[in-house]
C-alpha cells in the first residue's frame, strides 16, 4: 500500500518539475543511446563472424586443436573426417577449406578475400545469403561466388566477370549479401577442389569438419565421443564455438575494450546527470520531504519515492533511447555493418538503465535520510 | 484524562558552549476538546513546544504523554506511527505538496495510515466539503487562494480524525476575514468534534476565540489568560 502511495507521489512530483524531469531524461537517454549504439555495433561486428557458424548448418565443429576463431590455420587430415563419419549419432560430416586468396583487379592492384571451399551437392558451409546465382553454379569450371557489397572494391564485379584469383582465372557465378567477417577480407566461395587448387593445399587437408547430428541425438554425447576419438583436435558444439568467437572478440581484440569503454563512459555520464538532477530536486523540495515526514512518512517511504522516480527516469529513458538507437540502426544498416539489437540487449538496457538511475539516486537518498520533520515548523 | 500532559520538559539544542536551552522545565496540559493558543515573542520556545507535542522532536528531559501514552522516550523510528495515530498538523504557509491536487493532499495521510486509495479519496472529498472546498477537489495549491490553501491544510489535518490538531501560525499569511474563518473552523473542530486543538500564534485578532492562551517567554510559561 505504501509503495503504491509513494509511487504515485513520485510520479506526480517528477512530472510536476518539467525542467528537472527533462534534465534527468536527457541524461538517461544519452547514456542509453551511447551505450546501446556501442553495444549494438559490437554485436553487429561479432555477428559477422558468428553468422557464418549459424548459417553453416553444422551441429558440431571439428577444428585443429586450440583453434578459437574462424580463420585459416593449421589443417586437419582425413582421419578425423573418417572418425566423425563412423561415430554413432552423426548423420553427416563434411570438410570445408578456409584460406586467404588474392584477387587481381583489372585496373591493377589486388584485394584479399577469405576463400571458402565447400563440397557439392550438399554445400555444407555455404554459400548462403545468395542474392544472385546459385550454389550449384559453383560446379562449373573455375566458378566463384563473391560478396555483393565487395563488387565495387573488386573492380566492378558482375555475373560473368572474370577475375584472377591466386593467379588463376575464375569467373563470377553469384553473389552473397552481408558475409563480411571481421577483418579486411570478405568471404568468397568456390567448389572444394577448386579452392584446394587455389590454396595449393593437399587433397587430404581440411580447415574444419562440419558435423550434423541425427534428429533427436544428444549433441553433448556425440561431442564427447568425437573428442574421445580425436584427442589432438578441438570438438565444439555450435553454441560453444559461437561462445569462443564472442570471448575472443571481447577479450583478445581491441574491439571489446574500445566499444566497452565507450559504453561505460555513456553510462557514467548518464549516471552523473541523473544523480545531480535528483540531488538538486531533493534540495529544492526539502520542505516537501520534511512535510511528508512530519505527516507520518518514514525515511524508507521517501526512499521508495526516490527509487520510484529513478525507475521512471530509467524506464522512460531506456524506452526513448532504444527507440532512437533502433532508428539509427535501421538507417545505418549495410552489408558492412548491421547493428544488432537483440531482445536480450533491449531487456538488458531496461534493467541497466533502471539500476543506473537507482544507483544514481543514492546521493539524494542520503540527503533525504537527514531531513528532519521539525524543519516544517521553522 | 488529559489529551496532552507535559511535565518538567526541557529542550537543549547543541552542546557545550554552543548549547541553547529552548525550554526550561515546562509543564503544560490540554484536555480533549480544548482550544488552546500558545503565544509569545519570537524565540520564546513556542515552536519547540509544538514540535515536542507533535512528536517531531524529543525532549531533552521531562515526560510527554499524549492521551495517556508516554511518548517522550520513544525511538525515532517509532515517531512517524505516533504522529499518524494522534496528530493532524496545520503548518505555517500550508505546506501542501505542490504537485498534488487538494483531494490528493488530503488523501495522502489517510493512505499513509493504510486506507485504500478509494476510501481515502472518498474521505478526502468529504473533508474538503467540510472545510467549504467541495468544488475545488482537483485544484492544485498554486490554483487556490491563500485562505483556500489553509483550509485544505486543515482538511489534511483532519484526515483520519486524529484526536490532536496542532497549528503553527495558521493565520499568518491570511487577511483578517480569512484568518477569522480559519480560526472559527479550528475552534469548531474542538467544540463540536472533540479534537484537542493547539495553535501557535502571534495574531492578537484571534486569541479571543481560544479557551485558554498560554504565554511562553524564555522557555517557560509566563502567564495564563482565560
Amino acid at each position: 500500500m505504501r509503495w503504491r502511495t509513494m509511487m504515485r507521489i513520485a510520479l506526480r512530483m517528477a512530472l510536476h518539475e518539467k525542467m528537472k524531469f527533462a534534465g534527468a531524461m536527457v541524461g538517461v537517454v544519452f547514456a542509453v543511446l551511447l551505450s546501446n549504439q556501442q553495444a549494438a555495433t559490437f554485436l553487429g561486428l561479432v555477428n559477422r563472424n558468428i553468422m557464418f557458424v549459424d548459417n553453416a548448418g553444422a551441429d558440431i565443429w571439428i577444428m585443429p586443436g586450440a583453434t578459437e576463431i574462424l580463420q585459416p590455420g593449421k589443417f586437419l587430415s582425413t582421419s578425423p573426417l573418417d572418425q566423425a563419419r563412423g561415430t554413432p549419432g552423426v548423420a553427416w560430416a563434411e570438410p570445408i577449406l578456409f584460406g586467404s586468396a588474392t584477387v587481381s583487379l583489372p585496373q591493377g592492384g589486388s584485394e584479399q578475400v577469405t576463400l571458402i571451399g565447400t563440397r557439392a551437392p550438399s554445400w555444407r558451409g555455404g554459400p548462403f545469403n545468395l542474392v544472385a546465382g546459385s550454389a550449384d553454379a559453383l560446379t562449373q569450371p573455375d566458378a566463384m561466388i563473391f560478396e555483393d557489397s565487395d563488387r565495387g572494391k573488386l573492380g566492378g564485379l558482375n555475373l560473368g566477370s572474370i577475375r584472377e584469383v591466386n593467379g588463376r582465372r575464375t569467373h563470377v557465378v553469384g553473389f552473397t549479401w552481408g558475409l563480411v567477417p571481421l577483418g579486411p577480407a570478405s568471404y568468397a566461395f568456390a567448389e572444394f577442389d577448386l579452392a584446394r587448387e587455389l590454396m595449393h593445399s593437399d587433397a587430404d587437408q581440411f580447415s574444419f569438419i562440419l558435423v550434423g547430428a541425427q534428429p533427436g541425438a544428444d549433441l553433448q554425447a556425440i561431442k564427447r565421443e568425437l573428442q574421445r576419438r580425436m584427442s589432438s583436435e578441438r570438438v565444439a558444439t555450435r553454441a560453444e564455438f559461437k561462445r569462443s568467437l564472442l570471448n575472443y572478440t571481447i577479450f583478445k581484440t581491441p574491439i571489446g575494450i574500445v566499444l566497452g569503454s565507450s559504453s561505460a563512459v555513456g553510462l557514467l555520464v548518464g549516471f552523473i546527470m541523473v544523480a545531480l538532477t535528483m540531488f538538486s530536486a531533493v534540495l529544492d523540495n526539502l520542505r516537501e520531504f520534511g512535510t511528508l515526514k512530519a505527516l507520518g512518512a518514514t525515511t524508507f517511504d521517501l526512499v521508495r519515492l526516490l527509487w520510484t522516480q529513478a525507475a521512471i527516469y530509467g524506464a522512460l529513458g531506456a524506452f526513448v533511447g532504444v527507440a532512437l538507437v533502433s532508428q539509427a540502426a535501421s538507417a545505418a544498416r549495410s552489408a558492412q555493418l548491421a547493428m544488432q539489437l537483440p531482445p536480450a540487449l533491449l531487456f538488458g538496457t531496461l534493467v541497466v538503465a533502471i539500476a543506473m538511475c537507482i544507483a544514481a539516486s543514492s546521493l539524494a537518498v542520503l540527503r533525504v535520510r537527514s531531513v528532519e520533520p521539525a524543519m516544517v515548523f521553522r | 484524562m488529559s489529551g496532552i500532559e507535559l511535565r518538567s520538559v526541557t529542550k537543549v539544542y547543541g552542546t557545550g558552549a554552543a548549547a541553547y536551552q529552548a525550554l526550561r522545565g515546562l509543564d503544560f496540559t490540554a484536555r480533549p476538546g480544548e482550544f488552546v493558543m500558545l503565544s509569545g515573542p519570537s524565540g520564546s520556545g513556542k515552536t519547540t513546544l509544538l514540535s515536542i507535542i507533535g512528536c517531531v522532536l524529543s525532549p531533552t528531559t521531562g515526560s510527554v504523554h499524549l492521551f495517556g501514552e508516554d511518548v517522550s522516550r520513544r525511538k525515532e523510528s517509532e515517531l512517524p506511527a505516533l504522529r499518524l495515530s494522534y496528530i493532524g498538523f496545520v503548518f505555517q504557509g500550508h505546506k501542501l505538496l505542490a504537485s498534488l491536487t487538494a483531494r490528493e493532499n488530503i488523501a495522502l495521510p489517510l493512505e499513509l495510515r493504510g486506507w485504500s486509495a478509494r476510501e481515502a479519496r472518498t474521505e478526502a472529498e468529504r473533508l474538503l466539503a467540510r472545510v467549504g472546498l467541495g468544488h475545488r477537489l482537483e485544484h492544485r495549491p498554486a490554483d487556490l487562494s491563500g485562505g483556500e490553501r489553509q483550509r485544505v491544510a486543515i482538511g489534511r489535518a483532519l484526515a483520519g480524525s486524529p484526536p490532536l490538531i496542532l497549528a503553527d501560525e495558521p493565520t499568518a499569511a491570511l487577511d483578517a476575514t480569512n484568518g477569522r474563518n480559519v480560526t472559527d473552523l479550528l475552534r469548531m473542530l474542538a467544540k463540536e468534534h472533540g479534537h484537542t486543538v493547539v495553535v501557535v500564534t502571534h495574531d492578537n485578532r484571534i486569541t479571543s476565540l481560544a479557551d485558554r492562551v498560554v504565554h511562553i517567554e524564555d522557555g517557560i510559561i509566563g502567564e495564563l489568560a482565560a
